[in-house]
């Protein structure tokens, strides 16, 4: 049988697992209402795209890492209690399949809850807003869609890299119950931790101006802000913003993602022998 | 089967129809903080037949089956498959199997069909562990024991050279327990190599070909039942296991008492297999 046939099927269940868990859908519409809660009352959804992001990058920050704890912890260690894990692994599933194929499923959940959620902030900007955001022809000093859906983009690039963090953490530890602790701290350390390091960095003068952009583009929560500043928000004025570069940026939360995942399945190999 | 002590002490197969050995352990040694688990532990698995590992709670039945599955590295020794080379060369039943709650049996029975490359019958395979009426219930809806009895469906799927079970009986009733021995009996019987770790003696007695019984340290005891009951003078592999197992070992305090065990097993679960004329019906009430 074929890595691939095995890889397809494994994301199919993974899939069909999502689609049948209710409180996927619960937790959807509680972050749909809490984005747009957040613009209308940030006043953004009425001036634009770019007011609207402003508005909702800082939220963004903390309910994008809360939504892939909540999504991530649970998935292998689940598993792994049951004997699932076990029993996959006398068929041909490697560790990197499974855990390929649940982090797949679970960026799903996130893209499908956070995109859809921005999806419909999106719609309700372009149907209260000024009538100029509805250019979409971009260049530099234009609100336009095309705008948000970067960030939407780059939300859910953020947002992925992050559940790839949280299923490492969640693999580490020995029980679905301590999971959810384990993925909370690394969260926490990850994205607050980094942040802190930076900050002191910068305070006892160990970064130059061109170290910090490389260091900012290295923590999750700076990569996604730098490329939301950079991409999206900064477009509307001339030069560059001077935060993060944004390939550099790119770099750092692929390299997360990727790094993540292959910790996962090596600690996933180790876990079952 | 007449087998020598020596043979039989090295945890041999039965001589079953001239059977091959499938796996093979050579001084299987497991250490965990330096706590010895089982310590040179030879065995030959033999394909076509049913070898159970039984003694007390504790003893490394558990580590012994996830050290046959490669689940467990060994502290020393080694496990050799020498089956035939497949995609799945060993089928494996937990000892607390469960599902994705979400699916219902079919669809857990279709999930891991489609992980094997040979065809499945589904609707012979849930009938064998008495599931066909619940096909479509979900995972969630099941009793512990049908979850079991899935899990049994799972670990012979794709008909793997080995099938290693760690208490298939736990949880069921004496007929539904006795219809997955008899089922895995008849795998084993098709050629299968099956290794089944229990607590269930009356049932090890009636349907296995290979006994080896764990105490601390290693094997303390192995060969077909009728070899073991002729070896020990005993009655039943009940009065064997009291007279190898010592009485303290193992973590199960009730496994030091050989009367009391019988007393709360051994009569019902033998007379639920002498008189078993009622209809299976796998706990699906």
């Amino acid at each position: 049988m074929s890595s691939l046939t095995i890889m397809s099927t494994l994301i199919r269940r993974e899939l069909r697992t999502a689609a049948r868990t209710r409180s996927y859908y619960l937790l959807g519409l509680a972050v749909g209402g809490i984005l747009l809660g957040l613009t209308f009352g940030g006043g953004g959804a009425a001036t634009g795209y770019i007011p609207t992001v402003v508005d909702l990058l800082l939220p963004l920050e903390v309910l994008v890492p809360i939504v892939a704890v909540a999504i991530g912890y649970r998935a292998v260690p689940s598993d792994l209690d049951r004997g699932e894990v076990a029993m996959l692994d006398t068929y041909a599933v490697s560790p990197s399949a499974y855990v390929g194929a649940v982090y797949l499923g679970r960026a799903a959940v996130l893209s499908a809850i956070v995109g859809v959620a921005l999806l419909v902030v999106g719609l309700v900007v372009a149907a209260v807003a000024a009538p100029d955001t509805g250019v979409f022809a971009t260049h530099s000093g234009v609100d336009s869609p095309i705008l948000f859906g970067r960030f939407l983009v780059v939300t859910l690039l953020f947002g992925n890299a992050l559940v790839a963090v949280v299923l490492v953490a969640s693999i580490a530890v020995t029980s679905a119950r301590t999971a959810i602790v384990a993925a909370i701290g690394a969260v926490l350390v990850v994205v607050v931790g980094g942040e802190a390091a930076i900050l002191l960095g910068v305070l006892d003068g160990v970064f130059n101006e061109a170290t910090l952009r490389l260091a900012l583009g290295f923590v999750p929560n700076s990569a996604y802000r730098g490329l939301v500043f950079e991409t999206v928000v900064g477009v509307l004025s001339a030069g560059e913003s001077g935060y993060a570069s944004p390939l550099i940026s790119m770099i750092g939360l692929v390299l997360w993602t990727v790094a993540s995942l292959g910790a996962a399945a090596g600690l996933l190999r180790w876990r079952i022998g | 089967m007449t087998d020598a002590d020596e043979a039989t002490s090295r945890g041999e197969p039965t001589d079953n129809d001239g059977d091959t050995s499938v796996v093979t352990t050579t001084g299987l040694t497991k250490e965990y903080g330096g706590r010895p688990i089982f310590e040179g532990v030879d065995l030959d698995i033999a394909s076509g037949a049913m070898t159970a590992v039984i003694g007390p709670n504790g003893i490394g039945k558990t580590t012994l089956l996830k050290t046959l599955l490669g689940h467990v590295d060994p502290t020393a020794g080694t496990v050799t498959y020498t089956g035939p080379n497949v995609d799945r060369p060993m089928g494996y039943l937990p000892q607390e199997p469960a599902f994705r709650p979400q699916f219902t049996v079919n669809e857990t029975v279709d999930f891991y069909a489609s992980l094997v490359d040979a065809a499945v019958d589904t609707e012979r395979l849930l009938g064998e562990v008495n599931l066909s009426e619940a096909r479509n219930r979900r995972v969630s809806a099941l009793s512990g024991g049908m979850r079991r009895l899935l899990a049994v469906a799972q670990a012979v799927l794709g008909d793997p050279p080995v099938v290693c079970c760690d208490e298939p009986a736990s949880g069921l009733d004496p007929s539904m327990a006795r219809r997955v021995f008899e089922s895995l009996a008849g795998r084993a019987a098709d050629g299968m190599a099956v290794v089944v770790a229990s607590h269930t003696l009356s049932l090890v007695e009636t349907y296995a070909d290979h006994v080896v019984i764990l105490e601390s340290g290693g094997v303390a005891a192995a060969g077909s039942p009728t070899d073991l009951i002729e070896r020990y003078d005993a009655a039943d592999l009940w009065d064997v296991y009291d007279t190898v197992i010592d009485p303290t070992a193992g973590d199960d305090p009730a496994t030091s008492d050989g009367a009391a065990r019988r007393g709360d097993d051994g009569p019902t679960e033998r007379e639920s297999v002498a008189s078993d004329a009622t209809a299976d019906t796998g706990g699906q009430s």
